[in-house]
């Protein structure tokens, strides 16, 4: 394996694997801060150098961190097919990113996925620029079932994420009302808890429910808690379609977050019998660059290619969303409005490579170098790339999270720049209620009180 | 408490509040909010152009405008803004770039000296640089440097019972907004308990962590903390009381007692001042803070 | 920190109507529901009602009272199946309606009931209070709040229609007719009248019907004095002018009018027979209570839907009163306040209100309209407790607070020297601070300092001893408008 490379008579000497992956990366806030990244652009060329020449086997003997000392590496090494694996293991990284960029069949990409470890499909990331991310994400849209349908070719859907500062039913309702009104939810209905607890569990999914009940509303509900308490409340019998849990690239990073792999997948299996969704897909995991930097859990590798190891294990409980919130954490993990943009796309490519129905939030704190023209151009960039879904925040301000992510307004914008679609039950709901006919939204639409009169009296019959 | 010496304590906060500059000699308190003197120019006679509220119901032929009403008041989220297409109108735009501007500046902006002189707060701070440094390495934000020991040690009271500390946080503008209300209930609440308080003064580029460099140094028993909050586009005004009791570099996150959300919208600063009071007797009583205390006074 | 100081509060409600007398006992969660770095805000999430007991006949004595040891050993019976003390009963309203009301021993009865089932235990009467109560009970109140629009409550006892009007959660509106299913007593065996009551007389009259006791009465004759009952409920819905019978059957004001009547819900005994039953295979089944309250609700199953009134259904019949007394009149205060427990409970507390609006930033302005309230509320020698109000829902700064607490203090002087407590009820989050302020001003006084609560000048405020480890008061806030100056 060769760990060196030379650029204008100047010759850079790499450590291992994980040094040269680290110096190859662009450049984000959160490597510097641990002192992973490269100390000049010309060190990391020459990094990518070293890497575009690296074979994948190289990759497969030095994992970043060891087989023994980590349940996530061993989780990715037992799930890797072996025989698509030896059949590539001779490629350099510069080779695979030359087939995947040339690349004309999902079914060949997701079929070669799964003969690549998370560290190689982060590597083949790092050799690619802006639009080289962009062009390899849109061949992959990976479909899946909760109670409906997500990631159907020409479709975008959004989480309508309607959080309120202290869990109030009501305020909840009337951000949820508004994002219906703009088309927003056909992905899931989910809140963030303030307060995470069984009781309040299920006081907030109940609400939630009863609304989709009232409305024959084709999707499903989540209520963001961990995912102890959503097991606690399925023992309950609280209805949950979608168990939620944030997931991290590193084993003690998962530890921080309150899980093993085991208890996800003891979730995953509890979720397909005692929960509410048709299934098979169940899960609903959150990721981002950064979370195993913030939790000190790092292991000395850099922020992207831990993400690229969090889809290994998101993609063992075969999702129905993974939400990408790189931006979420803070400047220490990402700072400028540049890296949040390079961070979306490579995660959303990087993601849909390990065969997930990817989304993304592309977001920002007001402690970041990073304002809204960033995020919406972040936003426009990711739904070219084939997003499977974003999330939908009144006003674009989550107002008990405290940071913005894409709007009601901005994702049917989206929809309607792109000529993409609901998917197709939560259409025909809309357009029951007149909120969209033939996929835009009518003058109807962005009226929450649509929803405030009496539907039904009490004897079921329609008013 | 014999009915003499509760007249003496009372005549004694007053005397106090005066003293630490709360209250002038009438008994109204000095604090003047800052206003913005407008330099001479050539538009004077012209009114300002002004943002329109954000309660303002931008929905055009609103199908029942009472539950629009009703909505409007169930949730301080961005909604009820209408729509031009599928984009925003131009108030509810201006209006989030006027937040989100003023959220930039409560993090990146210093806080006036003219704030520290009226509320008699004398500044000190941490091992940071500049605001970048500050805002991408927050280890270095728990550390107070070499000159500020030196003037702590000069110019405080060495172990009183209580040390109130003021730090900017990741927003001055929660400082300047809360500061001249907070303090003075707290300090009159834990005075008309016969609890001691510290001096009090200002750290710049201070983490909630620096609290456990502070208080071995000054001797307190409990530490109060004020610290800006990281602020969101509802408000930039945000700020946390952090306290502690003898906290060290030990010491653990779930060793603090936190109270968030002190600002005009939320727990008002007055009356966030005066509970802060009674959660330091508590603290003082159990000698214990965080999940300690909460587990002893259950 | 969020299961911090969970209590419990055992309600009672009993309602002794004109029929039946019936009580429940509910069991109230107060929780803290702020997120655990936030002051906390205690507040009622649960209202599970725990006990219902079953539904008796009102003991009647002759000579127009009320049977009190009657009555008394038929709630010590129900006490001791429910298996509680009344020692254990921490609230709840013992509410006497319809014609029972007007028994001569009608409000001494209410107030020994009241004190037997516990120490803050509130008696409460008066049409306009029940028709709310009874909305709330029923569930017309949260449809409205749900629903976003405005539902009329008509609960329909042996002798009392209560309409209470709630808009978007709130009562806005209430009247009370005396129209009932148990005006007229009927034996289902023979057909014969047993009873024919006061206002029955006048309903008669009004249909030029000469009817008398004993007599044998026609199938057609009931179904058309029911039709009139239904029309004159009808006629106070509607908003048009009210016939000569309607005006004098009504016990309260009629109803406003100004706003629109959206969806209609019956409550009350006589509800059973407007949603459920009303076909009946034979004539004299209608009589089985040995009154006309199944055909009364076939008559307003029939004739409201006719005049065009969208009627929905209620959560509770005839158990919505005494529900809604049971677990809907009982609030709990602000969670940072200052309260002198020793001087708790206290009962039928006037309130003053000497500001309109916010309370204004000078001491010596506070001083006087304290001042003025005292003495437009008390002749000079003859003070008692008196709560003060503070309206205004705004920030105030510590120089405001610090302003108000020294009028307050000045102005409260002359109650404060007659060995009263200070009792000031705030809009505001301010009650701590406020609490903390009066004490520096007066270290010896008796302070009751509690917020977020919105009184009316003329209320009457109950407040109980503190719970959830003294960090919130129950209150029950009665309104003049509602006529609830009490015993």
């Amino acid at each position: 394996m060769n760990l060196k490379s030379k650029i204008n008579n100047q010759i850079f000497a790499f450590t291992s694997v994980a040094d040269v992956m680290a110096k190859a990366n662009a450049e984000k806030s959160g490597d510097a801060l641990v002192g992973l990244s490269a100390a000049s652009a010309t060190e990391r060329v020459a990094a990518k150098l070293c890497l575009a020449e690296m074979q994948l086997q190289d990759i497969y003997e030095n994992p970043v961190i060891p087989y023994e000392a980590d349940a996530v590496t061993r989780l990715i090494y037992d799930r890797l097919n072996t025989t698509i694996y030896r059949q590539i293991a001779g490629w350099t990284v510069s080779e695979l990113r030359e087939h995947i960029l040339a690349s004309t069949s999902q079914n060949e990409l997701l079929n070669l996925s799964r003969g690549l470890t998370s560290e190689m499909i982060a590597a083949v990331a790092k050799l690619m620029s802006t639009m080289d991310l962009v062009y390899a994400a849109k061949k992959i849209k990976v479909q899946a079932h909760c109670n409906t349908t997500i990631g159907l070719p020409g479709t975008l859907s959004f989480r309508n994420q309607p959080n309120h500062p202290s869990d109030s039913i009501e305020g909840i309702l009337a951000s949820l009302k508004e994002g219906l009104s703009f088309g927003s939810g056909d992905a899931v209905l989910g809140v963030n808890p303030v307060v995470d607890n069984v009781d309040n569990f299920e006081r907030v999914m109940n609400a939630l429910v009863n609304f989709r009940k009232l409305y024959d509303i084709p999707t499903q509900c989540c209520i963001l808690a961990h995912v102890t308490t959503q097991m606690k409340a399925m023992e309950k019998d609280v209805p949950v379609d979608l168990v939620f849990q944030s997931i991290a690239g590193t084993e003690t990073a998962n530890q921080a977050f309150g899980i093993t792999i085991p208890m996800l997948q003891e979730a995953h299996d509890m979720a397909l019998k005692q929960g509410t969704a048709t299934g098979p897909n169940v899960m609903y995991f959150e990721t981002g660059q950064g979370s195993e930097l913030s939790l000190n859990c790092h292991h000395g590798v850099d922020e992207m290619t831990l993400e690229a190891r969090t889809y290994g294990v998101g993609r063992a409980f075969a999702p129905f969303m993974l939400n990408n919130v790189s931006g979420f954490i803070g400047p220490e993990t990402i700072y400028t409005g540049k890296e949040v943009i390079r961070a979306d796309l490579e995660d959303l490519f990087m993601g849909k490579m390990h065969g997930l129905p990817m989304g993304i939030a592309p977001c920002y704190t007001n402690h970041m170098k990073a304002d809204q023209d960033d995020q919406e151009v972040g936003t426009m960039l990711c739904a070219m790339a084939g997003a499977n879904f974003f999330m939908g925040v009144s006003g674009g301000d989550d107002c008990m999270l405290n940071y913005q992510d894409t709007s009601f307004h901005d994702d049917a914008s989206i929809r309607e720049i792109l000529g993409l679609r609901p998917s197709p039950e939560f259409e025909k709901w809309l357009e029951g209620l007149d909120i969209m006919a033939d996929g835009k939204l009518t003058a109807r639409a962005g009226d929450p009180s649509i929803f405030d009169k009496p539907l039904y009296n009490n004897k079921g019959n329609k008013y | 408490m014999n009915t003499q010496t509760e007249k003496d304590i009372a005549a004694n906060v007053i005397k106090e509040l005066i003293a630490l500059g709360f209250l002038d000699s009438t008994g109204k308190t000095t604090n003047v909010p800052p206003t913005l003197a407008l330099p001479g120019s050539p538009a004077v006679d012209s009114e300002p152009v002004e943002l329109l509220s954000a309660e303002l119901i931008g929905v055009d032929n609103p199908h029942n405008l009472d539950a629009l009403k009703i909505m409007r008041k169930a949730t301080p989220a961005r909604i009820l803004m209408g729509r031009c297409g599928c984009r925003q109108k131009t108030a509810s735009l201006l209006r989030f770039l006027a937040d989100h501007a003023a959220a930039v500046d409560a993090v990146f902006k210093d806080l006036p000296e003219t704030f520290l002189e009226q509320q008699k707060l004398f500044q000190v701070k941490t091992v940071v640089r500049d605001k970048d440094e500050y805002l991408m390495k927050p280890e270095l934000g728990k550390r107070l440097d070499e000159a500020s020991r030196a003037i702590l040690l000069e110019k405080c009271k060495k172990n009183p019972q209580v040390q109130i500390i003021v730090v900017d946080g990741l927003s001055t503008t929660s400082i300047e907004a809360n500061i001249g209300d907070v303090m003075p209930a707290l300090v009159q609440g834990l005075m008309t308990m016969g609890v001691s308080v510290g001096t009090p003064f200002y750290v710049k580029y201070g983490r909630v962590g620096i609290m456990d460099d502070i208080a071995p140094l000054l001797g307190c028993e409990v530490i109060v903390e004020f610290i800006g909050e990281r602020p969101g586009l509802i408000t930039a005004e945000s700020m946390s009381a952090y306290l502690a009791y003898k906290p060290t570099h030990a010491t653990i996150e779930a060793e603090r007692t936190v109270i968030s959300n002190i600002h005009r919208g939320g727990t008002g600063p007055v009356e966030a001042g005066a509970h802060l009071a009674t959660v330091v007797k508590q603290m003082l009583d159990h000698k214990a803070g965080g999940v300690k205390l909460a587990e002893q006074v259950k | 920190m969020a299961d911090f100081h969970t209590s419990i509060i055992r309600s009672i409600g009993i309602d002794i109507g004109t029929t039946t007398t019936q009580f429940v006992l509910s069991r109230l969660t107060v929780k803290n529901m702020a997120p655990g770095t936030l002051v906390p805000r205690m507040e009622i999430t649960d209202k599970d009602v725990i006990y219902r007991s079953k539904i008796h006949f009102t003991p009647i004595a002759t000579n127009n009272r009320i049977d009190a040891a009657g009555l008394l050993a038929l709630l010590h019976d129900e006490f001791e199946e429910a298996g509680v003390r009344p020692g254990e009963i921490d609230t709840g309203a013992v509410i006497i309606t319809g014609e029972t009301a007007k028994k001569e021993n009608a409000r001494a009865i209410s107030a020994q009931v009241a004190s037997l089932a516990g120490d803050f235990v509130v008696a409460t009467a008066g049409g306009k209070l029940e028709s709310i109560i009874a909305g709330k009970g029923s569930g017309a109140a949260d449809y409205s709040r749900n629903y976003l629009c405005t539902v009329a409550n008509i609960d329909i006892g042996g002798g009392t229609a209560n309409i209470g009007i709630f808009h978007h959660g709130s009562a806005i509106d209430s009247c009370c007719i005396n129209v009932g299913g148990r005006l007229l007593q009927v034996d289902p065996e023979s057909v014969r009248i047993i009873a024919i009551s006061q206002p029955m007389a006048a309903i008669l009259a009004g249909m030029d019907l000469a009817l008398s006791v004993n007599q044998r009465v026609e199938f057609a004759d009931l179904d058309r004095i029911c039709q009139v009952m239904a029309t004159i409920i009808g006629e106070c819905l509607g908003g048009n002018s009210l016939s000569e019978l309607a005006q004098q059957l009504l016990m309260t004001e009629p109803l406003r009018h100004d706003y629109q009547i959206e969806a209609v819900m019956i409550s009350g005994g006589v509800a059973d027979y407007v949603y459920g039953d009303q076909g009946w295979p034979d004539p004299n089944h209608g009589l089985r209570h040995g009154d006309i309250g199944p055909l009364l609700g076939r008559e307003i199953a029939r004739l409201l839907p006719a005049e065009g009134h969208n009627l929905i259904r209620p959560t509770e019949t005839i158990r919505a009163t005494v529900i809604g007394a049971g677990a809907r009149t009982v609030d709990v205060s602000g969670s940072t306040i200052m309260v002198d427990d020793a001087r708790l409970p206290l009962k039928n507390i006037p309130v003053a209100l000497p500001f309109v609006e916010a309370f204004p930033a000078d001491s010596e302005a506070i001083r006087e309209a304290v001042t003025r309230s005292i003495g437009s509320f008390f002749a000079e020698h003859e003070l008692a407790p008196l709560a003060i109000g503070v309206p205004g829902s705004g920030y105030r700064s510590f120089a405001d607070v610090q302003a108000l607490a020294t009028g307050l203090s000045q102005g409260l002087a002359p109650l404060h020297n007659a060995g009263f407590p200070l009792i000031v009820i705030v809009e505001a989050d301010l009650a701590k601070v406020l609490g903390q302020s009066l004490r520096a001003r007066n270290p010896a006084a008796a302070i009751i300092c509690i917020d977020q609560l919105q009184v009316k000048e003329g209320d009457y405020i109950d407040i109980g001893r503190s719970i959830a480890g003294g960090t919130v008061v129950p209150v029950v806030i009665k309104s003049l408008i509602f006529e609830t100056r009490q015993v």
